[in-house]
């Protein structure tokens, strides 16, 4: 409960006080759902690429996402209700997913590295195709891509909430369900073939689950990284690889470490707020950069 | 589960099986069976379609055209779950980029059993009978991926047989392990198939390996099955060499009896012939490295008189040396000189090597004199009287004669080398 104007509980006793209170939570329960969903859809990725770089930024998920968003914000997905924004996000995302895959895919399975290469280039046309949309935009419209485009969790409509906490809730849940597949997959998918597993239904399901939650993230909260690249990795230093602890352990610690970072970007500089994607950057790389120092054995080794 | 299939099925049946991927066709036709509790070896040279085959085995490829059973059912109509409570896989080379520890790898082979909520008493029971099984079971805690090459085998090993399979398949798994550590994994799988009754396939480019385990041989070649048989039946070195497209040859393991391959590298090695004919004088070992260097240079080779299992004669056996040979343990005979002179005839040179001389082979020096006199060079190793066992000292003052007559001596075979040459040096003919 931290906020330009003050810290703790503010005083529910005034107007001004519920006021400030409601607002927190807002933002508290945004920050939640957005770094919940980010740092989860990145342990998923980083599990089925078998890779500690996969993460929905760099397979261009994000910012297919975040071309949907653009477009929708700017041309108008309105019409769609409070499912619009997170549906075209999700829609664009998906779109993305296939581009990559279909540009790695060499006949066989695509390997890591073509996918993640492919990745980084498609993620670049996206983001020059945002740029292009936002310099053709009018003033308005320019101005509040842009804001979202930099992280900024401040709450939309109460129903737009509830339609993504049902979309994360769901997904999330369902890739948890996953954890013990997931297990099995990190091995690759040949040795996951050879312990039971439909290897093949596997990934699909978790790659559809994981870019879902991606694209829900940024559809709320614009383009804020380094949460679900570096999260994943605390956490797996922190709980182990075991995907059954794994995946609410990342849930959990993405949120908290977005709520706090947040936090960070309205007080540090108040009453000037700082776009929450820079905290996570600016303060967030270097702190999890001394812990996996430390603890890098217990996440991946090469 | 187990109790659906047919008790008295084989474990694992091809017949007339095509499979391959997108562009390729790697098995042609293939047909065979492998009854329960059997250990067979897949073998053949590199690309033959060994791993492809295994692939197939377990559905992970499908056959284009055939069918693959495994126990009495195909294959592809298994659930994943039953699949993998048949059969066990053992790759190449588990790899896990993720810090698991050795017991949680194991306890992955668990999974086929699938409950969400995390392993219950039996499959604890399991996984820690696969670590003893293993000889796993103190490095437990360790991490998979700081464990030698050979732990972490036995680790995918010991994650195989958690899965308590009826079958367990091996891609290669000992290739690249240590003589130590493959030993250890071996002997594991020959446990496991005489204990448990398990059947085992062991793909393996390892002929001697798969010779020494395995009950029965498959080779395959350009994605046929060759020959199907006994260790014995297939180790033929015809067979092989025409599989192989190399010259090898099959020796019996004078301990084991098994086949044994080896490659023939001399052949590469060896210099054009140089059209000079050398008979060499040697006994007791002191002619072993001598002919392969001579050989190497480029020499035509005889050698005697030599005695029967002197380690000379099996050397010059195994060379292709024509030699005379005399009984084990007696003096050289009359006749056998005569042959030894009449191979002398032949020579255009005579080398004496660093064999010790007693009564029973003084007459070898004979040789070297009847070649002198007939005016060919003869080459003496230095220190004949340190090696001189007869009575009076005959050898050495033979010697003593030989180089006075112009006999020269040597005393090495980097010496030996560089005497050959300034005697003949325009005498190398190229092919």
């Amino acid at each position: 409960m931290l906020g330009p104007s003050g810290i703790g509980l503010p005083d529910t006793s005034t107007i001004s006080g519920r006021a400030i209170l409601d607002l927190r939570l807002g933002r508290f329960f945004m920050g939640m759902m957005v770094g919940a969903a980010l740092s989860t859809s990145g342990t998923v990725f980083q599990a089925i690429l078998r890779n500690p770089l996969a993460e929905p930024y760099v397979l261009g998920v994000s910012g297919g996402a975040g071309l949907g968003a653009a477009l929708s914000i700017l041309v108008g997905g309105g019409f769609l209700g409070a499912v619009g924004l997170p549906l075209t996000a999700f829609f664009f995302a998906i779109l993305t997913l296939l581009a990559v895959y279909a540009i790695a895919n060499q006949g066989g399975v695509p390997s890591v590295y073509s996918l993640i290469l492919s990745g980084v280039i498609v993620s670049a046309i996206c983001s020059s195709v945002i740029m292009f949309l936002v310099s053709t935009a009018d003033i308005d419209g320019m101005h509040t891509v842009v804001w979202w485009m930099l992280g900024n969790l401040q709450p939309s409509s109460w129903i737009d909430q509830f339609v993504s906490l049902l979309l994360i809730s769901v997904a999330a849940g369902a890739l948890w369900l996953l954890a013990p597949a997931l297990n099995v997959l990190t091995l690759g998918r040949e040795m996951a073939h050879y312990q039971g597993l439909d290897a093949g239904m596997v990934t699909v399901t978790s790659l559809l689950l994981s870019t879902m939650l991606a694209a829900t993230a940024v559809s709320m909260g614009g383009m804020i990284g380094f949460v679900g690249l570096i999260v994943p990795h605390v956490m797996r230093a922190l709980f182990g690889p075991d995907h059954r602890w794994l995946v609410p352990a990342s849930a959990i610690g993405g949120g908290a470490f977005l709520v706090l970072c947040d936090a960070l970007a309205r007080t540090i500089m108040a009453p000037v707020e700082i776009p929450v994607g820079v905290v996570t950057a600016l303060a967030g790389g270097p702190f999890f950069l001394i812990v996996l120092r430390k603890k890098m054995k217990y996440a991946w080794i090469d | 589960m187990p109790g659906l299939t047919d008790s008295l099925a084989p474990a694992l049946v091809f017949r007339g099986v095509t499979a391959g991927y997108k562009a390729r066709t790697v098995l042609h036709d293939i047909d065979f069976g492998i009854a329960e509790g059997e250990f067979v070896s897949i073998i053949g040279p590199n690309g033959s379609g060994k791993s492809t085959m295994l692939k197939t085995a377990t559905g992970l490829v499908r056959p284009l055209k055939g069918r693959v059973e495994v126990f009495g059912r195909e294959v592809s109509s298994l659930r994943p779950r039953e699949r993998a409570s048949l059969i066990g896989v053992v790759p190449q080379k588990l790899d896990s980029p993720m810090a698991f520890t050795v017991s949680e790898i194991v306890m992955i082979g668990r999974s086929v059993r699938g409950r969400w909520g995390g392993p219950d008493a039996g499959d604890h029971d399991s996984v820690e009978r696969a670590m003893i099984y293993t000889n796993v079971l103190d490095l437990k805690d360790r991490l998979f991926n700081q464990l030698s090459a050979g732990e972490q085998q036995r680790t995918a090993l010991a994650m195989a047989l958690a899965q308590e399979p009826r079958i367990i398949m091996l891609d290669e798994s000992i290739a690249h392990l240590d003589i130590n550590h493959s030993q250890e994994v071996l002997r594991i799988l020959m446990n496991i198939n005489r204990e448990e009754k398990i059947t085992v396939l062991l793909v393996s480019h390892d002929l001697n390996l798969a010779a020494q385990i395995a009950d029965r041989l498959m080779l395959i070649d350009h994605g046929r099955l060759v020959k199907n048989g006994s260790p014995g039946e297939v180790m033929q070195e015809e067979l092989l060499r025409r599989v192989y497209g190399c010259d090898l040859r099959v020796r019996r393991d004078p301990y084991s009896g098994n086949p044994l391959v080896s490659g023939v590298l001399d052949a590469a090695l060896r210099r054009p012939p140089l059209q000079k004919r050398l008979h060499i004088i040697s006994g007791g070992g002191s002619g072993i490295e001598l002919f392969r260097r001579l050989l190497i240079e480029g020499f035509d080779l005889s050698a005697g008189v030599l005695n029967r299992l002197d380690s000379d004669s099996e050397a010059a056996r195994a060379l292709d040396i024509p030699c005379v040979l005399e009984q084990p343990f007696s003096a050289v005979g009359d006749e056998a000189l005569l042959q030894a002179e009449s191979m002398v005839g032949e020579a255009d040179g005579v080398v004496v090597g660093l064999v010790p001389f007693g009564p029973g082979n003084l007459v070898n020096l004979e040789l070297a004199s009847q070649a002198q006199s007939a005016g060919k060079p003869v080459w003496l190793a230095s220190g004949i009287a340190l090696r001189d066992y007869t009575p009076e000292k005959a050898a050495a003052g033979k010697a003593r004669q030989l180089i006075d007559a112009g006999a020269v001596e040597w005393s090495g075979l980097q010496e030996l080398m560089a005497l050959l040459k300034s005697a003949w040096p325009q005498h190398r003919v190229q092919r």
